[in-house]
């Protein structure tokens, strides 16, 4: 039985913290990002639950922090009804920078026709784009009766859980198709930097990594024929052109699979016939399709119930 | 006086119409426009589609000619030139290019940080030309940042638009619907209230 696997940031200086990255080898955890910004770094990491304690001692000795992230490993979209001023960069990026600090992985979305109340509507290709991701995040303004009466219709088609976050006190009951409904952060044209805008971001960081947790647990249920961050170590492995890519996160892992930013029609063959130590093709538990972000391969790793084992 | 005597937006839920204030009042400090309003009315009524806005400007912004900013003569030695003293800089760079198109770019000379000089035949007969040519209007730079202005306060989709703009006084009425005229003549009757019925004042 393989180890519980916990997320964790580690946040220091970029003075010896090859050292941690040895040791998280060692002891049979993943890297999933690393973001170096001139002298200070940040880890994203998923430590086995039993050894978190050897990492925290190595990090105090290091002067750096690890502290733990509910949102490590997921991908989620921040929608906003377009791309206009009106609604970005203030409150759109604020939230994906504050998703981020909990270890998630953001794309935001700017619709092309969702302004509006009844002239607002989303396109095909953006429905699917938004539900290759784990979580899409609506990004609404200041009106319960725009949020509760005329926006929902752009939660028409999106399969994967929908949380809405908007200025007024309304629950989420009252907005349809909507999983989770977060008060507190409407349509502002400033950097939201005032002590009960910051409460209302870590409110919502909160609430939406109660929601990852709750799509964790309906994962463990049937588990994941193999642990995507297992998937991103063998293509490191086995695809040395990823190394070459510049993205910053080059392999996004998601709850339930991997986006890869190699190009599809050079690479799928690669990653499709990307070996486990067991035995099994990666493609024999996942399907590899490609991405409607550029022409990216998307990884959907299949259940134990439809392959009928775990690595 | 202190800017923004009334500032009034309102809402069917009062709360909603608070927070709709703060965008209203980051969009006029982001164009500067705090002193140049003296009344400003907002009503959304989203469930109607509509938002109109009545704003009441401070008046009595003339245009900056050269002669409030600098002294105009005729150059030294004799050489046929008008010499421009500058006090204020700010002014500086649109006076140039004003220059550059009256006189073209190669006479005009920048010898000193607050001095210009410009070669032309008879200096004597450039000099009040020069010291009546109009460097700002501040009128015209105020309409369209209230403008921008509007357009930003508005909710997006709100793309049917009515706006008139008489001396002082602006109103803009934005909707995603048709246009009624009732919703005009109301955003007209909230203007009367905000100014006690008094004309316009000066037209431009």
């Amino acid at each position: 039985m393989a180890a519980v696997l916990e997320p964790y940031i580690y946040e220091g200086g970029i003075h010896k913290h090859g050292l941690l990255l040895e040791l998280l080898e060692d002891l049979g955890g993943f890297l999933v990002q690393k973001i170096p910004a001139a002298t200070e770094v940040t880890l994203i990491m998923l430590i086995p639950n039993k050894d978190i304690h050897l990492m925290e001692e190595l990090a105090i000795k290091l002067l750096g922090k690890v502290k733990k992230s509910p949102l490590t490993g997921t991908e989620i979209a921040v929608v906003s009804p377009t791309l206009a001023y009106h609604h970005l960069p203030h409150s759109a990026c604020d939230i994906a920078e504050f998703l981020r600090r909990g270890g998630a992985n953001t794309n935001m979305i700017g619709l092309a026709r969702g302004m509006g109340r009844r002239v607002a509507l989303s396109g095909d290709y953006e429905r699917k784009l938004i539900n290759e991701h784990d979580i899409a995040l609506f990004s609404f303004g200041t009106f319960s009766d725009c949020i509760i009466n005329k926006k929902p219709k752009l939660f028409e088609g999106i399969d994967i859980p929908i949380v809405v976050t908007g200025a007024p006190d309304i629950k989420t009951e009252d907005i349809p198709n909507a999983d989770m409904y977060i008060g507190g952060i409407g349509r502002v044209s400033h950097r939201l930097r005032k002590g009960p805008e910051l409460d209302g971001l870590d409110n919502m960081n909160a609430k939406v990594s109660e929601m990852v947790d709750s799509v964790r647990e309906e994962i463990s249920k049937d588990p994941l024929a193999v642990l995507p961050a297992r998937v991103m170590k063998e293509i490191k492995d086995q695809i040395p052109e990823i190394e070459h890519v510049l993205t910053p996160a080059p392999i996004t892992i998601q709850l339930d699979g991997l986006r890869v930013k190699l190009p599809y029609d050079e690479f799928h063959g690669k990653v499709e016939n990307i070996e486990f130590d067991e035995g099994p093709l990666l493609s024999e538990v996942a399907k590899v399709m490609p991405s409607k972000m550029k022409n990216y391969i998307l990884i959907k790793i299949q259940r134990k119930s439809e392959v009928g084992f775990v690595i | 006086m202190a800017p923004l005597e009334t500032f009034v937006v309102e809402s069917t839920i009062p709360e909603e119409a608070e927070h709709y204030k703060h965008i209203i009042s980051d969009a006029i400090t982001d164009l500067v426009l705090a002193r140049a309003i003296e009344q400003i009315k907002v009503v959304i009524i989203p469930e109607e589609t509509l938002f109109y806005m009545v704003i009441v400007l401070r008046g009595g912004m003339s245009p900056v000619k050269v002669s409030d900013f600098a002294q105009v003569g005729e150059g030294t030695f004799g050489e046929s030139e008008v010499v421009i003293d500058i006090d204020n800089e700010a002014y500086l760079p649109q006076l140039l290019e004003n220059l550059w198109e009256m006189c073209g770019r190669i006479n005009v000379h920048q010898p000193e940080r607050k001095t210009v000089s410009v070669s032309c035949e008879n200096p004597l007969e450039h000099i009040s030309e020069i010291e009546e040519m109009v460097i700002e209007d501040p009128q015209r730079t105020l309409q369209s940042r209230l403008v921008d202005m509007a357009i930003r306060a508005t909710p997006e989709g709100f793309r049917v638009r009515y706006h008139s703009l008489t001396g002082n006084h602006f109103i803009f009425v934005a909707t995603e619907d048709i246009m009624k005229n009732e919703w005009i003549e109301e955003a007209h009757k909230t203007l009367d209230e905000l100014t006690g019925g008094e004309p316009s004042g000066s037209s431009s």
